[in-house]
Protein backbone atom coordinates (compact mmCIF):
# COMPACT_ATOMS: atom_id res chain seq x y z
CA UNK A 1 0.00 0.00 0.00
CA UNK A 2 1.52 3.35 -0.96
CA UNK A 3 1.90 6.29 1.38
CA UNK A 4 -0.68 8.38 -0.47
CA UNK A 5 -3.44 5.85 0.08
CA UNK A 6 -2.48 5.42 3.74
CA UNK A 7 -2.75 9.16 4.17
CA UNK A 8 -6.17 9.24 2.48
CA UNK A 9 -7.49 6.53 4.75
CA UNK A 10 -6.15 8.31 7.81
CA UNK A 11 -7.73 11.60 6.81
CA UNK A 12 -11.07 9.89 6.20
CA UNK A 13 -11.02 8.12 9.55
CA UNK A 14 -9.93 11.26 11.42
CA UNK A 15 -12.66 13.29 9.76
CA UNK A 16 -15.30 10.81 10.90
CA UNK A 17 -13.83 10.95 14.41
CA UNK A 18 -13.69 14.73 14.41
CA UNK A 19 -17.35 15.13 13.43
CA UNK A 20 -18.40 12.69 16.16
CA UNK A 21 -16.26 14.30 18.85
CA UNK A 22 -17.49 17.80 17.98
CA UNK A 23 -21.10 16.62 18.07
CA UNK A 24 -20.69 15.22 21.57
CA UNK A 25 -20.12 11.47 21.16
CA UNK A 26 -18.36 9.44 23.84
CA UNK A 27 -14.61 8.76 23.54
CA UNK A 28 -15.16 5.04 23.18
CA UNK A 29 -17.39 5.51 20.15
CA UNK A 30 -14.95 7.87 18.44
CA UNK A 31 -11.99 5.54 18.95
CA UNK A 32 -14.03 2.54 17.84
CA UNK A 33 -15.25 4.27 14.66
CA UNK A 34 -11.75 5.35 13.66
CA UNK A 35 -10.17 1.95 14.16
CA UNK A 36 -13.02 0.17 12.37
CA UNK A 37 -12.69 2.40 9.32
CA UNK A 38 -8.91 1.88 9.21
CA UNK A 39 -9.16 -1.88 9.64
CA UNK A 40 -11.80 -2.09 6.91
CA UNK A 41 -9.34 -0.45 4.51
CA UNK A 42 -6.80 -3.19 5.06
CA UNK A 43 -4.51 -1.62 7.63
CA UNK A 44 -3.02 -4.18 10.01
CA UNK A 45 -2.55 -2.28 13.24
CA UNK A 46 -4.41 0.80 14.39
CA UNK A 47 -4.07 2.61 17.68
CA UNK A 48 -6.27 5.55 18.56
CA UNK A 49 -6.10 7.85 21.51
CA UNK A 50 -8.92 10.38 21.62
CA UNK A 51 -9.68 13.19 24.03
CA UNK A 52 -12.30 15.96 23.86
CA UNK A 53 -9.56 18.32 22.65
CA UNK A 54 -7.68 16.14 20.22
CA UNK A 55 -7.31 12.80 18.42
CA UNK A 56 -4.09 10.85 17.85
CA UNK A 57 -4.06 7.98 15.37
CA UNK A 58 -1.16 5.80 14.48
CA UNK A 59 -1.30 3.10 11.78
CA UNK A 60 1.16 0.41 10.93
CA UNK A 61 1.37 -2.02 8.04
CA UNK A 62 3.28 -5.19 8.70
CA UNK A 63 5.68 -5.35 5.77
CA UNK A 64 6.54 -1.63 5.80
CA UNK A 65 9.18 0.23 7.73
CA UNK A 66 7.36 3.35 8.79
CA UNK A 67 4.49 3.94 11.15
CA UNK A 68 2.18 6.76 10.10
CA UNK A 69 0.80 9.02 12.80
CA UNK A 70 -1.70 11.82 12.59
CA UNK A 71 -2.59 14.34 15.28
CA UNK A 72 -5.82 16.32 15.03
CA UNK A 73 -6.61 19.20 17.32
CA UNK A 74 -10.31 19.70 18.01
CA UNK A 75 -11.69 23.05 19.03
CA UNK A 76 -15.21 23.90 20.07
CA UNK A 77 -18.12 21.54 20.29
CA UNK A 78 -21.83 21.65 19.77
CA UNK A 79 -24.15 18.81 20.61
CA UNK A 80 -25.67 17.46 17.43
CA UNK A 81 -27.21 14.04 17.87
CA UNK A 82 -28.13 13.69 14.23
CA UNK A 83 -24.52 13.95 13.13
CA UNK A 84 -23.54 11.24 15.62
CA UNK A 85 -26.27 8.98 14.26
CA UNK A 86 -25.27 9.64 10.67
CA UNK A 87 -21.55 9.05 11.14
CA UNK A 88 -22.47 5.91 13.05
CA UNK A 89 -24.54 4.68 10.12
CA UNK A 90 -21.78 5.75 7.72
CA UNK A 91 -19.14 3.69 9.52
CA UNK A 92 -21.47 0.68 9.55
CA UNK A 93 -21.99 1.07 5.80
CA UNK A 94 -18.34 1.80 5.03
CA UNK A 95 -17.04 -1.25 6.84
CA UNK A 96 -19.57 -3.72 5.46
CA UNK A 97 -19.67 -2.63 1.80
CA UNK A 98 -16.71 -1.82 -0.47
CA UNK A 99 -17.16 1.94 -0.71
CA UNK A 100 -14.09 3.75 -2.02
CA UNK A 101 -12.22 6.23 0.19
CA UNK A 102 -13.14 9.11 -2.13
CA UNK A 103 -16.87 8.34 -1.97
CA UNK A 104 -16.60 8.00 1.79
CA UNK A 105 -14.98 11.42 1.99
CA UNK A 106 -17.81 12.91 -0.05
CA UNK A 107 -20.43 11.37 2.25
CA UNK A 108 -18.67 12.67 5.34
CA UNK A 109 -18.46 16.17 3.90
CA UNK A 110 -22.18 16.04 3.20
CA UNK A 111 -22.84 15.04 6.81
CA UNK A 112 -20.54 17.75 8.16
CA UNK A 113 -22.07 20.55 6.12
CA UNK A 114 -25.69 19.62 6.67
CA UNK A 115 -27.72 22.66 7.65
CA UNK A 116 -29.01 22.59 11.22
CA UNK A 117 -32.69 23.09 12.05
CA UNK A 118 -33.78 26.67 11.38
CA UNK A 119 -33.09 29.05 14.24
CA UNK A 120 -36.73 30.02 14.96
CA UNK A 121 -37.63 26.35 15.41
CA UNK A 122 -34.80 25.80 17.90
CA UNK A 123 -35.68 29.02 19.71
CA UNK A 124 -39.27 27.84 19.98
CA UNK A 125 -38.05 24.48 21.28
CA UNK A 126 -36.00 26.29 23.93
CA UNK A 127 -39.08 28.31 24.86
CA UNK A 128 -41.10 25.09 25.23
CA UNK A 129 -38.37 23.62 27.46
CA UNK A 130 -38.28 26.60 29.83
CA UNK A 131 -42.06 26.94 29.88
CA UNK A 132 -42.66 23.27 30.63
CA UNK A 133 -40.04 23.12 33.35
CA UNK A 134 -41.43 26.25 34.99
CA UNK A 135 -44.73 24.34 35.23
CA UNK A 136 -43.10 21.06 36.32
CA UNK A 137 -41.32 22.76 39.22
CA UNK A 138 -44.63 24.09 40.49
CA UNK A 139 -45.22 27.34 38.61
CA UNK A 140 -48.65 28.60 37.57
CA UNK A 141 -49.95 29.46 34.11
CA UNK A 142 -48.60 33.07 34.08
CA UNK A 143 -45.14 31.67 34.90
CA UNK A 144 -45.39 29.47 31.85
CA UNK A 145 -45.88 32.39 29.50
CA UNK A 146 -43.14 34.51 31.06
CA UNK A 147 -40.74 31.56 31.00
CA UNK A 148 -41.72 30.88 27.40
CA UNK A 149 -40.75 34.38 26.30
CA UNK A 150 -37.67 34.57 28.56
CA UNK A 151 -36.52 31.14 27.30
CA UNK A 152 -36.68 32.26 23.69
CA UNK A 153 -34.73 35.41 24.54
CA UNK A 154 -32.16 33.51 26.58
CA UNK A 155 -31.59 30.98 23.80
CA UNK A 156 -31.15 33.73 21.20
CA UNK A 157 -28.75 35.52 23.57
CA UNK A 158 -26.76 32.34 24.15
CA UNK A 159 -26.45 31.78 20.39
CA UNK A 160 -25.21 35.33 19.98
CA UNK A 161 -22.57 34.79 22.68
CA UNK A 162 -21.58 31.51 21.08
CA UNK A 163 -21.15 33.23 17.73
CA UNK A 164 -18.87 35.82 19.35
CA UNK A 165 -16.82 32.94 20.81
CA UNK A 166 -17.40 33.81 24.45
CA UNK A 167 -16.28 30.92 26.67
CA UNK A 168 -18.86 28.63 28.26
CA UNK A 169 -18.44 29.93 31.81
CA UNK A 170 -19.18 33.55 30.93
CA UNK A 171 -21.94 32.39 28.58
CA UNK A 172 -23.77 30.50 31.32
CA UNK A 173 -23.32 33.42 33.69
CA UNK A 174 -24.65 36.03 31.27
CA UNK A 175 -27.57 33.90 30.07
CA UNK A 176 -28.95 33.19 33.53
CA UNK A 177 -28.31 36.82 34.50
CA UNK A 178 -30.36 37.87 31.49
CA UNK A 179 -33.25 35.54 32.35
CA UNK A 180 -33.19 36.64 35.99
CA UNK A 181 -33.56 40.27 34.93
CA UNK A 182 -36.46 39.32 32.64
CA UNK A 183 -38.10 37.28 35.41
CA UNK A 184 -37.72 40.01 38.04
CA UNK A 185 -39.12 42.69 35.73
CA UNK A 186 -42.02 40.40 34.83
CA UNK A 187 -42.73 39.81 38.51
CA UNK A 188 -43.04 43.54 39.17
CA UNK A 189 -45.16 44.22 36.09
CA UNK A 190 -47.43 41.17 35.86
CA UNK A 191 -49.41 40.00 38.88
CA UNK A 192 -49.30 36.27 39.66
CA UNK A 193 -45.79 35.72 38.31
CA UNK A 194 -43.14 34.31 40.61
CA UNK A 195 -39.58 34.90 39.42
CA UNK A 196 -38.17 31.74 40.99
CA UNK A 197 -40.07 29.33 38.73
CA UNK A 198 -39.15 31.31 35.64
CA UNK A 199 -35.46 31.29 36.59
CA UNK A 200 -35.61 27.56 37.38
CA UNK A 201 -37.13 26.82 33.99
CA UNK A 202 -34.42 28.83 32.27
CA UNK A 203 -31.65 27.18 34.29
CA UNK A 204 -32.86 23.82 32.95
CA UNK A 205 -32.14 25.04 29.44
CA UNK A 206 -28.44 25.53 30.18
CA UNK A 207 -27.94 22.73 32.68
CA UNK A 208 -24.86 20.58 31.90
CA UNK A 209 -26.77 17.35 31.30
CA UNK A 210 -24.78 16.42 28.22
CA UNK A 211 -21.45 16.93 30.00
CA UNK A 212 -22.55 14.79 32.97
CA UNK A 213 -23.87 11.98 30.79
CA UNK A 214 -20.80 11.89 28.58
CA UNK A 215 -18.36 12.05 31.46
CA UNK A 216 -20.05 9.03 33.04
CA UNK A 217 -19.99 7.08 29.83
CA UNK A 218 -16.29 7.92 29.47
CA UNK A 219 -15.54 6.74 33.00
CA UNK A 220 -17.45 3.55 32.29
CA UNK A 221 -15.25 2.66 29.33
CA UNK A 222 -12.06 3.58 31.21
CA UNK A 223 -11.27 6.95 29.64
CA UNK A 224 -10.51 8.62 32.94
CA UNK A 225 -8.87 11.76 31.54
CA UNK A 226 -11.81 12.66 29.31
CA UNK A 227 -14.30 11.73 32.01
CA UNK A 228 -12.56 14.05 34.43
CA UNK A 229 -12.37 16.85 31.85
CA UNK A 230 -16.08 16.67 31.12
CA UNK A 231 -17.01 16.33 34.80
CA UNK A 232 -15.08 19.51 35.54
CA UNK A 233 -16.88 21.20 32.68
CA UNK A 234 -20.26 20.17 34.12
CA UNK A 235 -19.29 21.45 37.56
CA UNK A 236 -18.12 24.81 36.21
CA UNK A 237 -21.27 25.27 34.12
CA UNK A 238 -23.40 24.57 37.20
CA UNK A 239 -21.50 27.19 39.20
CA UNK A 240 -21.75 29.76 36.40
CA UNK A 241 -25.54 29.31 36.22
CA UNK A 242 -26.01 29.77 39.96
CA UNK A 243 -23.64 32.76 40.00
CA UNK A 244 -25.42 34.52 37.13
CA UNK A 245 -28.84 34.29 38.75
CA UNK A 246 -27.45 34.98 42.21
CA UNK A 247 -25.64 38.19 41.32
CA UNK A 248 -28.69 39.67 39.59
CA UNK A 249 -31.13 38.72 42.35
CA UNK A 250 -28.79 40.08 45.04
CA UNK A 251 -28.35 43.36 43.18
CA UNK A 252 -32.09 43.60 42.64
CA UNK A 253 -32.92 43.17 46.32
CA UNK A 254 -30.12 45.53 47.39
CA UNK A 255 -31.18 48.34 45.08
CA UNK A 256 -34.86 47.70 45.69
CA UNK A 257 -35.52 46.89 42.04
CA UNK A 258 -37.71 48.84 39.71
CA UNK A 259 -40.68 50.32 41.51
CA UNK A 260 -43.81 51.30 39.68
CA UNK B 1 -52.89 11.74 41.78
CA UNK B 2 -53.21 9.90 38.48
CA UNK B 3 -54.27 13.10 36.73
CA UNK B 4 -51.31 14.95 38.25
CA UNK B 5 -48.94 12.25 37.08
CA UNK B 6 -50.44 12.34 33.61
CA UNK B 7 -49.99 16.11 33.42
CA UNK B 8 -46.39 15.79 34.64
CA UNK B 9 -45.81 13.03 32.08
CA UNK B 10 -47.08 15.23 29.23
CA UNK B 11 -45.07 18.23 30.45
CA UNK B 12 -41.90 16.15 30.73
CA UNK B 13 -42.53 14.80 27.23
CA UNK B 14 -42.92 18.34 25.88
CA UNK B 15 -39.73 19.41 27.68
CA UNK B 16 -37.82 16.44 26.30
CA UNK B 17 -39.13 17.23 22.83
CA UNK B 18 -37.66 20.71 23.18
CA UNK B 19 -34.28 19.30 24.24
CA UNK B 20 -34.39 16.81 21.38
CA UNK B 21 -34.90 19.64 18.89
CA UNK B 22 -32.16 21.82 20.43
CA UNK B 23 -29.69 18.93 20.38
CA UNK B 24 -30.87 18.05 16.86
CA UNK B 25 -31.94 14.49 17.45
CA UNK B 26 -32.87 12.79 14.17
CA UNK B 27 -36.55 13.38 13.40
CA UNK B 28 -37.34 9.67 13.17
CA UNK B 29 -35.94 9.05 16.66
CA UNK B 30 -37.84 11.86 18.36
CA UNK B 31 -40.89 9.83 19.44
CA UNK B 32 -38.59 7.37 21.23
CA UNK B 33 -36.57 10.18 22.88
CA UNK B 34 -39.73 11.89 24.07
CA UNK B 35 -41.21 8.69 25.44
CA UNK B 36 -38.01 7.86 27.36
CA UNK B 37 -37.90 11.37 28.82
CA UNK B 38 -41.51 11.18 30.01
CA UNK B 39 -41.06 7.72 31.55
CA UNK B 40 -37.86 8.78 33.31
CA UNK B 41 -39.50 11.80 34.94
CA UNK B 42 -42.64 9.89 35.99
CA UNK B 43 -40.59 7.08 37.52
CA UNK B 44 -38.65 9.76 39.43
CA UNK B 45 -41.89 11.27 40.76
CA UNK B 46 -43.29 7.88 41.76
CA UNK B 47 -40.10 6.91 43.60
CA UNK B 48 -39.96 10.26 45.40
CA UNK B 49 -43.60 9.82 46.39
CA UNK B 50 -43.07 6.29 47.72
CA UNK B 51 -39.69 6.59 49.46
CA UNK B 52 -39.43 10.35 49.97
CA UNK B 53 -35.89 10.46 48.63
CA UNK B 54 -35.02 12.51 45.53
CA UNK B 55 -31.60 10.87 45.42
CA UNK B 56 -33.05 7.36 45.16
CA UNK B 57 -35.56 8.76 42.65
CA UNK B 58 -32.76 10.03 40.41
CA UNK B 59 -31.00 6.69 40.66
CA UNK B 60 -34.06 4.61 39.73
CA UNK B 61 -35.09 7.00 36.96
CA UNK B 62 -31.64 7.11 35.39
CA UNK B 63 -31.47 3.29 35.55
CA UNK B 64 -34.75 3.19 33.67
CA UNK B 65 -33.57 5.76 31.11
CA UNK B 66 -30.34 3.79 30.61
CA UNK B 67 -32.20 0.52 30.14
CA UNK B 68 -34.83 1.94 27.77
CA UNK B 69 -32.19 3.78 25.75
CA UNK B 70 -30.18 0.61 25.32
CA UNK B 71 -33.25 -1.35 24.22
CA UNK B 72 -34.28 1.35 21.74
CA UNK B 73 -30.67 1.65 20.50
CA UNK B 74 -30.56 -2.07 19.77
CA UNK B 75 -33.99 -2.28 18.19
CA UNK B 76 -33.55 0.83 16.04
CA UNK B 77 -29.79 0.24 15.41
CA UNK B 78 -28.56 3.66 16.50
CA UNK B 79 -26.14 4.98 19.09
CA UNK B 80 -27.56 4.87 22.64
CA UNK B 81 -26.33 8.45 23.24
CA UNK B 82 -29.11 9.77 21.01
CA UNK B 83 -31.71 8.49 23.47
CA UNK B 84 -29.82 8.95 26.73
CA UNK B 85 -28.98 12.65 26.37
CA UNK B 86 -32.53 14.02 25.88
CA UNK B 87 -33.92 11.42 28.32
CA UNK B 88 -31.59 12.28 31.18
CA UNK B 89 -31.96 16.05 30.96
CA UNK B 90 -35.30 16.14 32.80
CA UNK B 91 -33.62 14.55 35.81
CA UNK B 92 -30.70 16.95 36.11
CA UNK B 93 -31.36 18.91 39.33
CA UNK B 94 -31.77 22.38 37.81
CA UNK B 95 -34.26 23.46 40.48
CA UNK B 96 -31.81 22.44 43.21
CA UNK B 97 -29.14 24.71 41.68
CA UNK B 98 -31.57 27.57 42.11
CA UNK B 99 -32.56 26.66 45.68
CA UNK B 100 -28.89 26.32 46.69
CA UNK B 101 -28.16 29.74 45.29
CA UNK B 102 -31.25 31.20 46.98
CA UNK B 103 -30.24 29.80 50.37
CA UNK B 104 -26.76 31.24 49.86
CA UNK B 105 -28.22 34.69 49.14
CA UNK B 106 -30.22 34.54 52.36
CA UNK B 107 -26.96 33.71 54.17
CA UNK B 108 -28.56 30.48 55.32
CA UNK B 109 -25.36 28.45 55.21
CA UNK B 110 -26.85 25.30 56.75
CA UNK B 111 -29.52 25.33 54.06
CA UNK B 112 -26.91 25.95 51.37
CA UNK B 113 -24.85 22.99 52.51
CA UNK B 114 -27.93 20.77 52.82
CA UNK B 115 -29.50 21.56 49.44
CA UNK B 116 -26.13 21.82 47.72
CA UNK B 117 -25.10 18.41 48.97
CA UNK B 118 -28.45 17.00 47.91
CA UNK B 119 -27.94 18.48 44.44
CA UNK B 120 -24.46 16.95 44.13
CA UNK B 121 -25.77 13.60 45.34
CA UNK B 122 -28.63 13.73 42.85
CA UNK B 123 -26.18 14.37 40.00
CA UNK B 124 -24.06 11.55 41.39
CA UNK B 125 -27.10 9.27 41.56
CA UNK B 126 -27.90 9.96 37.91
CA UNK B 127 -24.32 9.08 37.04
CA UNK B 128 -24.43 6.00 39.26
CA UNK B 129 -27.68 4.82 37.67
CA UNK B 130 -26.26 5.07 34.17
CA UNK B 131 -23.04 3.36 35.27
CA UNK B 132 -24.80 0.48 37.00
CA UNK B 133 -27.21 0.01 34.13
CA UNK B 134 -24.36 0.11 31.61
CA UNK B 135 -22.47 -2.52 33.59
CA UNK B 136 -25.54 -4.77 33.95
CA UNK B 137 -26.26 -4.54 30.23
CA UNK B 138 -22.67 -5.49 29.42
CA UNK B 139 -22.78 -8.47 31.76
CA UNK B 140 -26.10 -9.68 30.37
CA UNK B 141 -24.85 -9.29 26.80
CA UNK B 142 -21.66 -11.20 27.51
CA UNK B 143 -23.62 -13.91 29.29
CA UNK B 144 -25.99 -14.25 26.35
CA UNK B 145 -23.09 -14.36 23.91
CA UNK B 146 -21.12 -16.98 25.82
CA UNK B 147 -23.87 -19.29 26.98
CA UNK B 148 -26.51 -19.11 24.28
CA UNK B 149 -24.80 -18.28 21.01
Amino acid sequence: MDKKRQKEILILAIKAGKIMMKSGAEIYRVEDTISRICLACGIDHVNVFAMPTGIFVSINIEDEDDTVTYVKRITGSETDLRKIAEVNRFSREFTTTDLSVKDGMKMLEEIENRKPVAFPVRGLAAAVVTGCFALIFGGAIPDFFVAFVAGFGAYAFSRLLQRSEINFFIRGFLCTAFTSICALIAETLIPGVSYSFVVMGCIMLFVPGVAITNSIRDFLSGDMLSGLARLTEAFLIGISLAAGAGVVIKLWTMTGGITL
Amino acid sequence: MIVDLLIQFLLAMAGTLGFAIIFRAPLRRMPACVFIGGCGWVSYLITVNCFDSPILGCFIASCLVGLMSDIFARVLKDAATIFIIPGILCLVPGAKIFYTMEALLKEDFTGTAEIGLQMLLMAGAIAMGLLVMGAIIRVVRTAIRTFIA
